[in-house]
This record gives C-alpha cells, structure tokens and sequence, in this order.
C-alpha cells in the first residue's frame, strides 16, 4: 500500500556553534510495504529508523525520493492534498506519557477525531460515544473505567492502549509503532505487543514497527520483511526468520550478537561478533559505512560503495562485498 | 593497584588516605525496609528485605518500576531522600558496619572509598559546565586526596581499561561524549576511589544494543580484575543474564525469589519470576508461547498491605495468600517466598 | 460541535460534570494553602472595591476644613487630606481606575501576547521571524520616555486609555514566552497526534495548546495587573499627569511634594494609605498566583 524509493533526508543543524553542520539521516531507503503485512526496521538510535517511520507518517518531508501511497504519487500532489493519504497511516509514539495530553479526559482525547469522523461519514453524532466505548474495548481497556479519566490516572500500559485507540478512530490502513513498547513495563510490554499482532489479524492493519529490540520484531511479525538499518541506510533486508537465523552482513551480526544471552536457558552463538568501537563514525563517508568499525573490513570496503541486493546465493538483500553465514544467535539449551 | 596498603577496618588515618581495606566486602542486608511518607500515610517502598552479596560475586537486582529496587539500591549508601526515610533493618558492610547508623562525614567519607555507586541515567549525571578531569579532582578534593596527580593516574588506568582515551576523556565536557563512553566515565568515578563494593543502577538503560553489551563486558572484566562486590540493579533479565552470579527478583518491595543466575533462568519457581521470563520474546525458540502476564505492577499505593504481594496476578494464588504473607524458605542456594510453592515442595518445571 | 445536540446526551452531561470538577478542584487547590485562601480574599476584596467601591461614597467627597491632614481615628482611620477629605474614602474610590486600568492593560497584554506568540510559534518559518522582528523592536523602545511624552499630548483621563497604551507597550515579553512554549509544546507527541490524525489547525490551538499554557498565561496575566498598576501610579506620582484627588498616584504624590510626608509626621497616614492598598493587592496578586499551577494541572489539581 505504500511504496518508497530512494528517499533522503538531511538535518542541517542550527545553532551558533554546530550551525551548518549536515548529518545525514537518510542517505537513499526503497521500502514498500503491502496491504495487511508487517514490516520492521531494526537499527540502533541515530540511524534513521525513526526519521523514516516519521515520514511514512507525513509527519517529516524528505528531500528527495518519492514516496507511492495507493498507487498515488505523493509528488504529484500538493502538501495539503497528501493529508488524507498520510491520514490512513498513524503513528504510536514510543512515549505514552507525552502521547496523551495531560489536559484533557480520554473522553476528550477520542472525542475530537472521532467527531471529524462522523462528519466526514455523516454518522450521527451519538455514533461517537458508541465508538469511543468500542476502541477502548478493542484494545482491551474498560471504557466506563478509563473514559473520565485523566492520562496522569492511568499506567504507563493502558495510557499506551488509548493512544492505539486514538490511532485507530480514522480507521487506518496502517500503523507505525516507533519503539511503542520501550517505555513500558517488563510484564506489560507482550501485552502491548500482542494487540498489535491482534489488530493487524483481525482488522488487516499494517503494521511497521520501528525497534532497536529484534525479539519483539520476531513476535509482530515472524512472517514479515525485516530492514535492518544503518547510518542511514539499509544494510540488510529480508524475511525476519531469515534475518534472524542466518544473518550475512557483519553489521546485523553485530547487532544479534549483541543481544544478552538467558545463560541457563540460551547457550551463546559460536560465532559472535564484536564490532571495533568507533569514536568519530560520522567523519568517514567513503565506501562501506560499516568498514570502520567491522571486524572483516579490507582495503576494497573502505574505498568502494556497497548496494544492496541479493547476491551469494543468499535468500536475503544484503550490502556487503564479503558475505558470510555466521553463528551468532544464542541457541536454546533444553531439547528435552 | 601498584600501592595496596592493607591495614585493618580502622578509620582512615591522614596522611595514608588510600587505606581503605583492598578485598572485596561481603554485605548483608537484614530485614531493611524504607517507607515514602505520602499524603496517606508512610507506605512501605521496600518491606523486611533480606538479601546477601558474597564477597567477590556481581548479584543482579531484577524488578519493574515500583518494585523498590531503586530503593534498595539507594539503602546501601544509607541515602534513601526524604520524604523517604529506612525504617528498620541494617546493612551490613564487610569494614564499615552498619550504614544504616552512619552519619553525616562518616557517611560522605564511606561514599565513594568504600561504595562506588553508578547512578541511574549516569550518561547525563556528569556537569555539562566542567571537564571530567576537572570533576574528578573535584571528587579527590572533597575526599582529601593528598596524591591528586596518582588519581589522575589512576583515572587514566582505569578508563584506559574500558577502551577509551583516557587523557582525551579527562579533558572533554559531557556533551562530547557518546552515551557509552559517559557510562563508563561513571564507572571511573565509581572506583577511582578505591571503592570496592560498586553498585550500579540500571547501568544500560537509554544505551544501543551493541554499546550495552560492551559495558555488560567491561563491568564483567573490571569486577573480575579489580576483585569488587557489584549490585548491578535492573528491569531488563537480559542484562542480569548476561553479567550476574546471583539474581534476585524484587516485586512489591519484597524480594520474592533469588538463587544462582543460571538456576534461576533455567527452573524459575516463583510465579513472578516465571511469568516475567515467559513475556519476553525470545529469538530462539517457538515465539507463539511468549505469554503476557496479566494485571500490572503494583504502586507505592496499591502494594496489598497484607498478604502475598503478587497474589493478584498469579496463576497459583490459594486462599492462605490473601492473608498471610509467604516467608522466604530457602533450598540449598535458592530462596523463594512463595505459599504455592511451599506447599507444593519444589515445584519442578510443570509449568509449559 | 455535535456535542451541542441534544440527543447527544453523555458528552455535553460528561463536559458540565467537568467544569463542577473543576471548580471543586480549585476550591481544593486554594484549601491546601491557607496563603492562597488569604490570597484569593484580598483579591476579591480588591475586586468588589473596584465594582462597588464608588458607590459607597458620595460622588463629591465631603470636606472637613478644619481637620486638613488629620491624624488616624475613628472617623477618619488614615486620616484626612489637605482638602480635609478622608483619606480610605479616597482610597476605595481611586481603587476604581487603578485596578480597571490593571485590568484592561493585562487582557490586552495576554490577548496580543498569546495571539503574538502562538501564531508566531505555530506557523514557523516566515511569519515567525517576521513577528518576532516586530516584537523585538516593541521590546527596544523604552516604555517610560515613550509615556512621559505621550502624556503631555494625552491626559489619560479614562482607566480605558490608560489600559489601552500600557497593554500596548507590555506585550512583548508576553508574546516572546508564549512563542517559545508553543515551540516546545507543538513538538510533544500529543500535539503531533492531534495533526496526524487530521484535527483542525483550530482544534489544536484551541482545546491542545492553550489548554496546555494556561497556567503560565493566568499567571502572566495577574503579573501584568500588578506590572500596570506601578506603572500608572508611577506616573501620576511623577506629576506628569493631571490632578485627581482620589487617584493613588496622585495621592503619593501630593503626600510627598506637597505634605511633606517625608520629613513631618502629619502626613505620613496619607502616604501611607496608599501605599498599603499597593502592597495589599501585590501581596494577594503574588499569593494566588502560587496556586496558578495546581489549578490547571490536573495532575496536581486532583491528588
């Protein structure tokens, strides 16, 4: 339902001191995402994830690239004619806490779309109640509990909850959850994270998840497409269980062997790798933008660019010149 | 350490400043609880914990927010805040007593020489005015350090350990420096001192992926080389998983299960504990069995004032757990402070 | 709004259930603090001496020629003028333009600051450098020279004029504040929600950002009467303006210059009365403000 290609993004930084400093948040990302399906962006922060989940959003420009939603090219329109395009995509921040106006009841909070909504649909006005009581069913809260009440009075889980209902009043097509669970309590983060499983099953929603945590990308959506993200590009990109099981490119390995190992349940990968730390990554442009830091670097990495596609032999895209299978994900202890 | 000096637990004497005991401490807490003085009343944060660190292992403090942890953390260097306050219990420190009944300079000296403590968020506890070098010497100052240019010395040993430039570290300010190599300027300042009992509070949180598994490694290496009793206080299992020898899991202000690490993990026995293992995707494995656990954790306000603790969201709770709290019973390293799982001897891996 | 219809029975029953909770949130507010309870009374108090004040007086004040700068009693429990007029009498009836003028000048200075400051923060880019171009010029010229001249064209005879003019030289520092909020604020995720799922530019000023400034605007605004207030007296003290017998400023000024207030004793209860009445609502402005933040919190509001 929404396709993207080569789409960059520069911050130029303001500020007496850093003033015209550029850092290049995205340096060219294709992505498409079907109707229905799930896709997550993996990387650590600063790499652009989240500045891409926010222009899916309509909530960043790019500036350059094209963007398809539907089969309309977002190009061809003017700003405010791309509203309803970006309206059907929504976004759950990942803190719930500044999420939700403090101000304002839940009552409030749905009120407000879900009467642009029956105007839009000419449903009466007394189909906004019904439904504002039917979201917060949906999402597993208890209407006649969290209506009156304000964000402050309800826990970091259930005030997550409202904000995928208020999400949900515009019936959207898709969702994009940016570290929607980071903020949360341990014991309440699968909740969370199973209601996004549940919508995208019972009600088609897409859903992107933007995570640096590839477990809980696994469980949104084991069947999904996996980007794995870096400085601003994509570096390796396939199906998650692929990625997961038999990453190639060294930077994904980094990232899974990175991960802590449940010792007594989990016996580590053999073949962890261990990135160089980088003190100053950005001033290096040239070549691959991992070499600097990537165990397996030679001369050819750090002078010509790697593009991502599929080559060795290997299910997934990748953009790397030496490729390899490595061990790195812990496995588990008990076969019996 | 070039200079060991081991004299005996004594005040420190002048001009030998350095003489704080070169082994690492055990420490017992027993029976320690801290209330919060709010509107209704003074409510218990932490209530009646006992928990032990041997001398030379790394214990991970595992709980949500609201468990106490924090609290607990805080009780060590006998610093709970008002409107808190330590209502009983002591904390027994190998070489320097009870900290519970330090007082004022007693208690600022034994910070700091004796217990290093990594805050919260230590990526944004350094002075964005001062360079670290400058605080440091701010630090041996206000501890009567005769041998500055040795601190610097030191400093630069250590942060040299961790994989950083330490004169280049020492004349940065904060903001140049990423959120792992302020971490582990935290960690210089914790033990620069000589402390060798360290404490970090969530040492990893608001850190990447691969930055966090290099500090979980530097403090696995440093506890190692330096011989250090560590608290490394957490919510995420990963982390203990990874770096501790001992787990302990609070909920509630209690501690309701601890034991070996990999014990722990492999035959959880309180339902708290399992249930917390079960709601964590894992990357291996069949990830439809990944359970939420019902409910949510309980507040300052909402812990149950009797009774088990965690009774409202267990899957085993029984009539004696509304009532009567469960005490810890201990089974070889293992204590678990559950009525189900008394009852039921050791409960063995019948959960799926 | 749809809420309006009557058929739409729980939203518009929900919204008064809201306002009584209000209400009854401020009343608990101003209970936690007996200052704050002191506080609200005094300015009350104020306030029905600006409303009523007037009419609990002649409208020509009796004189008592043979008591001209009588000390304190119980007739006269400040005192009495040169003209031998009571001096509270004087007082009560000057409250009127003082605090009407206060008045005026903060309502102006909040609407133009907070229209200022919020289209300047919202919009960005061009018509936020633009405004605050504008605002930083209106910031440089120095407001007292300014008055002092405009008072020899203009005798400020209404507490409307005199409002209009100090409103209109005290918004800036309104307008700067509100702007750099509604730049901080329009970045909160609630804000961006509101935009993502398409609600009106109106909307989100009206029922999300403002809601949010509240407190900082109620208070800026009690700050502006107290602000106004010196102003005006300050300048009818300096003389520049013409002569009212009831009018503080005038008063302080005539206590000085002409009774002496400073080096004899006599007319110190003249000076002083005054004096008090300024401190007295400074006091009950400054006591009230400190409430501002737990009222439209409703975090703190509620606990």
């Amino acid at each position: 339902m929404i396709r993207g290609t080569g789409i960059v993004k520069t911050f130029k930084q303001r500020g007496s001191v850093l003033a015209g400093r550029e850092v290049k948040a995205l340096r060219g990302v294709d992505f498409s995402i079907e109707k229905g399906g799930a896709v997550s962006f993996i990387g650590e922060s600063g790499c652009g994830k989240t500045t891409l989940g926010r222009i899916i959003a309509g909530l960043e420009t790019y500036d350059s690239g094209e963007i398809v939603i539907d089969g309309t090219a977002m190009s061809a329109l003017k700003p405010r004619a791309r509203q309803p395009y970006f309206r059907r995509i929504q976004l759950i921040h990942q803190d719930p806490y500044s999420a939700l106006n403090p101000t304002r009841t839940i009552h409030q909070t749905l009120h407000a779309p879900l009467a642009l909504r029956a105007k839009q649909t000419r449903r009466p006005g007394s189909w906004i109640d019904t439904r504002a009581a039917e979201l917060l069913s949906l999402v597993g809260l208890d209407p006649g509990y969290v209506l009156p009440r304000y964000p402050h009075q309800l826990s970091g889980g259930m005030r997550q909850r409202v904000v995928i209902a208020r999400a949900l009043t515009v019936d959207p097509e898709m969702l994009v959850a940016d570290e929607a669970t980071s903020m949360i309590d341990v014991s309440l983060r699968l909740g969370i994270l199973s209601l996004l499983k549940d919508l995208r099953e019972r009600l088609g929603v897409s859903v992107l998840f933007i995570t640096h945590d590839v477990a809980t990308a696994r469980y949104i959506g084991g069947d999904g497409d996996m980007y794995v993200i870096y400085r601003g590009q994509i570096v390796e990109r396939g199906k998650v269980e692929t990625i997961i099981s038999s990453p190639v490119h060294p930077y994904t390995q980094s990232l899974l062997s990175a991960i802590p190992v449940l010792h007594g349940l989990e016996r580590p990968g053999e073949q962890r790798v261990v990135p160089t730390e980088a003190l100053d990554e950005s001033k290096s442009d040239d070549g691959c933008l991992f070499a600097r830091r990537c165990p397996f670097s030679t001369d050819r990495c750090t002078s010509e660019i790697p593009l991502l596609a599929r080559s060795g032999g290997f299910a997934q895209e990748h953009s790397c010149f030496y490729p390899e299978r490595r061990n790195v994900v812990a496995t588990p202890l008990e076969a019996a | 350490m070039a200079v060991s000096v081991e004299t005996s637990a004594e005040t420190p004497v002048e001009p030998m400043p350095e003489s704080a005991p070169k082994t690492a401490p055990g420490v017992r807490v027993g029976g320690l609880s801290v209330v919060y003085k709010t509107p209704a009343g003074e409510l218990p944060a932490i209530a009646g914990i006992d928990l032990e660190l041997r001398p030379g292992t790394i214990t991970g403090v595992v709980g949500e927010s609201g468990s106490g942890k924090s609290t607990l953390a805080l009780s060590l260097l006998n610093a709970v805040q008002p409107p808190g306050r330590i209502a009983a219990g002591s904390v027994e420190i190998d070489g320097l007593g009870d900290v519970v009944g330090l007082r004022g300079e007693e208690l600022r000296k034994a910070r700091g020489r004796h217990i290093g403590y990594v805050f919260q968020a230590a990526q944004n506890s350094l002075n964005p005015l001062k360079t670290v070098g400058k605080q440091l010497l701010d630090l041996g100052r206000s501890h009567g350090v005769s041998d500055l240019r040795a601190l610097v010395r030191e400093a630069k040993e250590l942060l040299g350990r961790m994989g950083l430039d330490g004169a280049r570290v020492l004349d940065s300010h904060q903001h140049e420096l990423s959120g792992g190599m302020r971490q582990r300027v935290g960690i210089m300042l914790a033990l620069v001192l000589n402390a060798h009992l360290v404490v970090l509070d969530e040492p990893t949180t608001a850190l990447d992926m691969i930055t966090q598994a290099t500090i979980l490694r530097i403090i696995r290496e440093v506890h190692e080389e330096r011989g250090l009793t560590t608290m490394v206080i957490t919510h995420d299992l990963g982390v203990v998983a990874e770096v501790a020898d001992r787990l302990a899991v609070m909920y509630g202000g209690r501690v309701v299960e601890q034991g070996p690490t990999h014990e722990v993990l492999a035959t959880p026995r309180h339902p708290y504990t399992r249930g917390l293992l079960g709601a964590i995707p894992r990357l291996v494995g069949d990830i439809d069995e990944a359970r939420a656990l019902p409910g949510r954790p309980p507040t300052l306000g909402t812990v149950p004032r009797e009774g088990c603790v965690f009774r409202e969201r267990c899957a085993l709770r029984m009539d004696v757990c509304e009532t009567v709290e469960p005490p810890t019973v201990a089974d070889g390293p293992r204590l678990v402070a559950c009525h189900a799982v008394e009852a039921g001897g050791a409960v063995r891996e019948e959960s799926a | 709004m749809s809420d309006m219809n009557p058929a739409v029975a729980l939203p518009g029953g929900a919204r008064a259930t809201l306002r009584r909770n209000f209400w009854r949130g401020v009343w608990r507010v101003l209970k936690r603090k007996p200052s704050r309870m002191a506080g609200a009374i005094i300015v009350l108090g104020f306030a029905f001496m600006g409303v009523f004040g007037p009419l609990l007086y002649p409208d020509q004040l009796p004189r008592d020629d043979n008591a001209l700068y009588a000390p304190p009693s119980w007739a006269h429990p400040f005192g009495t003028d040169f003209e031998g007029t009571d001096v509270l009498a004087l007082v009560v009836t000057g409250a009127q333009y003082v605090l009407l003028t206060g008045l005026v000048t903060a309502v102006i200075t909040i609407v133009l600051g907070t229209g200022v400051g919020l289209f300047a923060g919202f919009r960005r880019g061009r018509w936020d450098s633009v405004l605050m171009r504008i605002t930083d010029m209106k910031l440089t010229i120095p407001g007292l020279p300014l008055l002092l001249v405009l008072s020899t064209i203009w005798k400020f005879s209404s507490a409307w004029e005199m409002g209009l003019v100090l409103g209109l030289l005290g918004w800036g520092g309104v307008a700067r504040a509100v702007r750099s909020q509604t730049l901080s604020l329009r970045e909160r995720g609630f804000i961006e929600a509101a935009r993502g799922l398409g609600l009106s530019t109106t909307h989100i000023i009206g029922r999300e950002l403002l809601p949010s400034m509240a407190p900082f605007i109620a208070m800026n605004m009690l700050i502006a009467v107290t602000g106004a207030v010196y102003a005006q007296v300050g300048l009818f003290f300096l003389g520049v303006l013409p002569f009212e017998a009831n009018n503080w400023g005038v008063m302080l000024n005539l206590a000085v210059f002409g009774g002496g207030a400073l080096t004899t004793t006599a007319a110190l209860p003249y000076l002083m009365a005054p004096l008090l009445a300024i401190l007295l609502l400074t006091l009950g402005i400054v006591l009230v403000v400190d409430a501002m933040d737990e009222i439209f919190n409703p975090r703190l509001r509620e606990e």
